[in-house]
């Protein structure tokens, strides 16, 4: 997994670890959009550089087995990577990848990932994620955690 | 219901927790209809890709711990691979040409695989997981002596406390160390 530096182009390898109870004093609401202190009771991971402790981006999520499904709670990159003036880009897909991998993982051919994002969001995850809309939730499964392996893993 | 807003600077986050139980199981429902017409779709092939993506995952998580449990990890392993694939496993003897009392054996762990077993599961798996994904050569040996080392550290106990007395350092050796 990599991302790329959108200033020069260049390519950084990143790795995605358990978040840490140690993380969480780092992890502030300023720079990360959300109260994560509230999720330490989650599973909680951190996409980083490899070398690099600097927190780029994050993911909580809740498996729910029954279902064969894991569900997206909180997802964030850090205030320098929003929007058009951001440092680094993939690290969403990356991080959605990353979860993807533990759906095949637990649920193979049923995997399923589901997220509720604000509905004036919603279309942009449709259009980069290849998310599938069921009422205000969306879903990627199989044949979408495939494409996203082949396209934020493909050296996996 | 979704916006068509444009939303190139909203790729920063999604708050997506469930407030309650009844939200989430709602939500379970919706989706688990759309998903059943998506699941009967899949391809025979795409199901047995999903498969060896999930083992190939499976030992990843198993080679990248310390191994706490005395459990046959490398059979267990072996046995999803081949019945992931072949409906008779006397088939897979067939395909790697040994016979099936040997593979038999060894799948119960009645027998240690040979080094010429190993070979010939590594040029299969090779050709099987080059239509899926990348299945590194050393794979299967590493699965074998990730085990093999946590078993013997497991039963370190057992067998110091049995050998302590029997293996000495010479006086050469601690006259260097000093």
């Amino acid at each position: 997994m990599h991302v790329v530096e959108v200033a020069t182009g260049r390519v950084l390898d990143v790795e995605v670890l358990s978040v840490e109870a140690f993380d969480y004093s780092r992890i502030t609401k300023s720079r990360y959009f959300f109260n994560w202190k509230k999720e330490r009771e989650e599973e909680v991971y951190k996409l980083q550089i490899v070398g690099s402790n600097d927190i780029l981006g994050l993911i909580s999520i809740e498996r729910i087995p029954d279902e064969w499904r894991i569900h997206v709670r909180l997802l964030t990159v850090s205030i320098e990577n929003k929007g058009k003036n951001r440092i680094y880009e993939r690290i969403i897909g990356n991080l959605l990848t990353f979860v993807g991998k533990i759906a095949i993982r637990e649920y193979a051919e049923l995997a399923c990932i589901s997220l509720k994002p604000k509905s004036r969001i919603a279309q942009h995850y449709v259009d980069k994620y290849h998310m599938n809309i069921t009422g205000m939730t969306l879903r990627i499964e199989l044949r979408e955690i495939l494409r996203l392996i082949e396209e934020y893993d493909h050296d996996k | 219901m979704i916006s068509n807003k444009k939303t190139e600077d909203h790729d920063f986050g999604v708050d997506s927790r469930y407030t309650n139980r009844e939200e989430r199981s709602n939500d379970g429902l919706a989706l688990m209809g759309a998903r059943l017409e998506r699941m009967k779709n899949l391809s025979p092939f795409e199901i047995i890709q999903a498969k060896l993506l999930q083992l190939k995952l499976e030992i990843e998580e198993f080679l990248s711990k310390p191994v706490e449990t005395a459990a046959n990890h490398f059979t267990s392993f072996l046995s999803t691979y081949i019945d992931t694939i072949y409906d008779r496993r006397n088939k897979f003897a067939e395909d790697i040409s040994i016979s099936p009392v040997k593979l038999s054996q060894i799948l119960n762990n009645h027998r240690e695989p040979s080094e010429d077993f190993m070979l010939r599961l590594m040029v299969h798996s090779e050709k099987v997981f080059e239509k899926i994904c990348p299945f590194p050569n050393e794979t299967w040996y590493q699965i074998y002596f990730h085990e093999k080392v946590g078993e013997t550290l497991l039963k370190k106990a057992q067998w110091k406390l049995h050998l302590s007395n029997d293996v000495k350092t010479s006086n050469l050796v601690e006259d260097i160390l000093r």
